[in-house]
């Protein structure tokens, strides 16, 4: 992967002109546009049908071999979190800029920073994300905005056009063409963006007002492959119902506590959706998003990973709005889900390739993060039914499934491992200083079923719809 | 920069890896050289064939008492799945002694003392462990309980000196492990781990967030008595089954409770300490000076500990509360800022007295031969019918059974004689009973049927003695099968 070359000094392009889908035409084989690969699908037939003449040949070996290849799973996942989490205490984990370094350098001359902000029919936010870029402690002139909107979204259009915009801020209409996703308009700002760094926010994020600065002198002191620098997101509404109090305590210990975490181990980071800080250039070599991908944000990351590029972590927030809707909420998370079960495909085509890229211990950490999350909501409910059927029941059937080992290993992931993951959520409520929300954390286990729900969900919609884009649904807390 | 990541990498590697690899191994070696002292505990083996094979008997044993930790047996239960005996041993004494020197380095660290430092102080400990001559004090359960007590009380002390999160969840996490290396230590551990929230109550910052330090300092703890508890329901049907020796073994039990806990007025002058220190502080944090306070006055706690119970009779644990006294102390010391050499004088002085300490202790009676015991049993039995099935009772009686392969003799936890007779209807039944002195006084038989050993229980007849073990037949109507059997012979 670090034999892509890039398109710099191609200036002065129109919309027209630019190909937001270069990704997947120069290279085909690291987008999502095609799902699965002709090997792939044969290998997971081939291993389908293992599983199904097993089951029919050996029914208790089978089953045994199937549950003890879970259990070690679930072993190594309760072992990587305490790793991950005791790495997040090292003082690399992430990158600190106090007000007084930041007002130290001044009078400086400050980079151009281009901010890409990607909205569609979302009209009643533009005003609010206005006046929130506008308010960055960023000089006016070195801000270079774009507000990337679909040409038939007439609402929002016509709702920034209402505007009058600050200097440095301009609408970007987005040809109507498929796929309507949101890496496909971030694409074409890319290609029109000016700054010498690039960031991307949701129309509703209200990020910390010395962010880009922070993120410049994050780039200005970090070595020069880190070339992605992350923002910590979190949630503005924890309290606007029990779903948003569980949404920010998860948001809190992966923001918080993962993510400080992986950049510590060097890892590959799976991007958060916005407030990634990205050097300009390096985004356009590397052409930008897959626009297939419906969490190109995690594609990306893994991109960088692949390329020699690291991340690291800010220490600043973007305040964003928590989905407060059940039904949003589960699809919203199947999307996610999703996109990381297409990341997991695509990087995987050639898994040899992927292990010389990213190494042994970062091939271990892309197993075990993108598709060791996947995996394991998927699997949930069937150990938590057989949990529940071996208390209220005790049928000898479900103990035969478990001989010695297996039984001890699977006991300490029902109680140890379990307890670790609500432990987690608790720390880093903690971590943010939510205390009130530490004791809905313990409530964590109901979350982890409405998880699974949209785990099946997203894995039967990546073989039935890969590319619907089922667009999360803002501005519910304003409505509330 | 370059320079310090080297030396920062040089003194990890020489604290966190060589220091502990091999003062663990010459602590094997020397262990080897006194019999027994390696083994893994006295029953903890036993529990593990069991487990392996995946019987009841062995979830019984890992949950049934709070005198046979659980604690001990999981961590020894890889090596044992792993590993053939004495190699298993020989592992998990190594590793749990690993253990033991890295949370020295941990415990010490924190105060901010240096590489060298932190060597004498490992060596300190592996050096009283040697000199001591205290067999019981090097079996891993002392060794995990010395490590995790280390890690406390040092966790503990730091949360008071500094105030970091991290301090909060070691001494949860280390505080709930503790639990589980079985009853001499749940008051030491609940009292540091009850601390924990009160202990920020000094400066105001701290203070209003105490609900986030209970949840986070406690729940670890609660959560492992609650599992406790379910395990002891769903395996022995009874929640409180682990703790009923206790109500055997102690005539007033409603004394004990509170005097487990009374040790924890101990505490009280370096908790003032500590708020006194951190409600004069600008930031959160009482200092160095607090924080040796907590580690004295839980070093204080664990010495008294131990004396209740002894002085309710039940002092045949002492010894880890011993070396986990000693081990805190000489923490203590290590982390005063001192001259090198001061520091080396005074360890060593430390180790010195320590052994008129551990000296006092009452040794471990030497075991008797398992095989002998087994054989004759197993004789006598078959000398008197070819039907015969003898239960060895309790956590004596696992570890009785650890080098058997016979099918004759089998082990027993939760001995109930009208079920065993319908299980094994047609079978001359036998129970093998340990003698009930120490600790085997726990074992559940002795709270079921007191006076077994002296006098046998209703339906069990006195059959012989083999060494301290005493077998009872199960006397029951013959069945049909056996009158035709008889009647044939005649």
């Amino acid at each position: 992967m670090s034999d892509v070359t890039g398109r710099q000094g191609e200036d002065h392009k129109t919309v027209a002109d630019i190909d937001p889908l270069e990704l997947s035409r120069r290279r085909p084989e690291w987008s999502a546009s095609q799902p699965m690969t002709r090997p792939q699908k044969a290998f997971l037939v081939a291993l389908l049908a293992f599983v199904a003449v097993s089951f029919i040949c050996v029914p208790l070996k089978a089953a045994q071999g199937v549950i003890a290849v879970c259990t070690l799973f679930y072993v190594v996942s309760t072992l990587y979190k305490f790793v991950v989490i005791r790495a997040s205490l090292s003082p690399s984990a992430i990158l600190r800029f106090s007000a007084k370094e930041i007002a130290d350098c001044e009078p400086r001359e400050w980079p151009v920073f281009s901010v890409l902000v990607p909205m569609y029919k979302e009209p009643e936010t533009v005003k609010q994300m206005v006046a929130s870029l506008a308010a960055m402690d960023y000089p006016a002139d070195k801000k270079d905005v774009q507000i990337l909107l679909e040409a038939d979204d007439e609402v929002t259009l016509a709702a920034a056009r209402a505007l009058t915009l600050p200097s440095g801020f301009r609408v970007t209409e987005i040809p109507k063409s498929f796929p309507r996703t949101k890496p496909k308009a971030c694409n074409i700002g890319l290609h029109l963006a000016k700054g010498e760094y690039l960031v991307i926010y949701d129309a509703e994020d209200l990020p910390e007002k010395d962010q880009l600065k922070k993120a410049v002198l994050a780039f200005e002191t970090s070595p020069e492959k880190v070339v992605c620098v992350q923002s910590r997101l979190n949630y503005y509404n924890p309290q606007q119902n029990v779903l948003t109090r569980w949404f920010t305590a998860e948001y809190s210990a992966w923001f918080d506590l993962q993510l400080p975490g992986l950049a510590a181990l060097g890892a590959v980071i799976p991007l958060g959706g916005t407030s990634n800080h990205f050097k300009t250039k390096t985004l356009q070599a590397l052409m930008g998003w897959d626009a297939y991908n419906v969490t190109e944000d995690c594609d990306l990351g893994v991109r960088l990973g692949r390329a020699g590029y690291a991340t690291r972590m800010l220490e600043t927030t973007t305040w964003e709005e928590a989905c407060s809707d059940l039904r949003f909420w589960i699809k919203q998370r199947t999307r996610w889900q999703k996109g990381y079960i297409q990341t997991w495909f695509v990087h995987m085509r050639s898994p040899l390739r992927l292990l010389k890229e990213l190494g042994a211990v970062n091939f271990l950490h892309y197993q075990l993060l993108v598709g060791g999350g996947t995996f394991s909501v998927l699997i949930n409910p069937l150990f938590w039914a057989m949990a529940l059927v071996w208390f209220v029941f005790r049928p000898e059937g479900v103990a035969q499934l478990f001989p010695g080992p297996v039984f001890a290993a699977g006991a300490a992931c029902l109680f140890l491992g379990n307890f670790v993951f609500i432990y987690i959520n608790l720390l880093g409520c903690c971590k943010r200083k939510r205390d009130g929300l530490m004791w809905w954390s313990l409530l964590t286990p109901v979350y982890w079923v409405m998880m699974s729900y949209s785990g099946w969900r997203a894995f039967i919609q990546f073989f039935r719809d890969p590319f619907v884009w089922e667009k999360t649904q803002h501005g519910l807390v304003k409505k509330s | 920069m370059d320079q310090d990541r080297k030396t920062y990498r040089l003194v990890r590697l020489l604290t966190g890896g060589v220091t502990p690899v091999l003062l663990a191994g010459a602590l094997l070696a020397f262990a080897r050289l006194h019999d027994g002292a390696w083994e893994p505990g006295v029953q903890v083996a036993g529990i593990c064939r069991e487990l392996i094979a995946g019987t009841t008997e062995g979830r019984q044993a890992l949950f049934g008492s709070c005198w046979m930790a659980p604690l001990p047996v999981l961590f020894y239960l890889p090596f044992a799945w792993l590993l053939p005996e004495p190699v298993a041993g020989w592992a998990a004494f190594f590793a749990a002694w690993l253990f033991v020197f890295w949370a020295v380095r941990e415990a010490v660290k924190a105060a901010g003392v240096s590489g060298w430092r932190i060597v004498l102080a490992q060596a300190a400990l592996a050096g009283m462990m040697v000199v001591s001559r205290q067999p019981q004090a090097l079996q891993i359960a002392t060794a995990l309980t010395t490590g995790l007590a280390l890690l406390t009380a040092a966790s503990l002390a730091d949360w008071a000196a500094f105030r970091r999160l991290r301090d909060v969840v070691a001494t949860g996490a280390t505080g709930a492990f503790l639990l589980l290396c079985g009853i001499s230590f749940f008051g030491p551990a609940t009292l540091a781990v009850g601390l924990l929230p009160f202990a920020a109550c000094g400066h105001r910052e701290t203070r209003s967030r105490f609900q986030a330090w209970l949840l986070l300092g406690w729940l670890p703890m609660v959560y492992t008595a609650g599992v406790w508890l379910l395990m002891n329901r769903l395996i022995l049907g009874d929640s409180f089954y682990f703790l009923r020796s206790v109500q055997h073994l102690v005539p007033r039990v409603y004394l004990f409770l509170p005097a487990v806990l009374a040790p924890g007025f101990l505490l009280v002058p370096a908790l003032i300490a500590t708020w006194a220190i951190d409600a004069r502080k600008a930031t959160p944090g009482s200092g160095g000076t607090a924080a040796s306070a907590l580690l004295i006055s839980l070093a204080l706690v664990l010495m008294a500990s131990a004396q209740v119970y002894r002085l309710f009779g039940l002092g045949w644990d002492t010894v880890k509360l011993s070396v986990c006294v000693l081990a805190v102390l000489m923490i203590a010391l290590a982390r005063l800022r001192q001259p090198f050499f001061r520091l080396a004088v005074s360890l060593v002085l430390f180790v010195w007295l320590s052994t008129l300490w551990l000296g006092g202790e009452a040794p471990v009676s030497v075991p008797e031969s398992r095989d002998q015991i087994c054989k004759e049993v197993e004789d006598h039995v078959n000398a008197r019918t070819q039907y015969g099935r003898i239960f060895v009772l309790g956590y004596a009686g696992l570890d009785l059974l650890r080098d058997y392969t016979g099918e004759r003799l089998v082990p027993n936890m939760d001995l109930h004689v009208g079920s065993q007779r319908r299980a094994y209807k047609g079978q001359n039944l036998y129970v093998l009973v340990p003698r009930p002195v120490g600790q085997v006084r726990a074992e559940s038989v002795f709270w079921k049927y007191p006076d077994i050993y002296e006098q046998g229980a209703e339906r069990l007849l006195y059959a012989g003695t083999f060494g301290s073990w005493r077998l009872f037949e199960v006397v029951s109507a013959p069945t049909q099968e056996q009158l035709d059997e008889w009647k044939k012979v005649r």
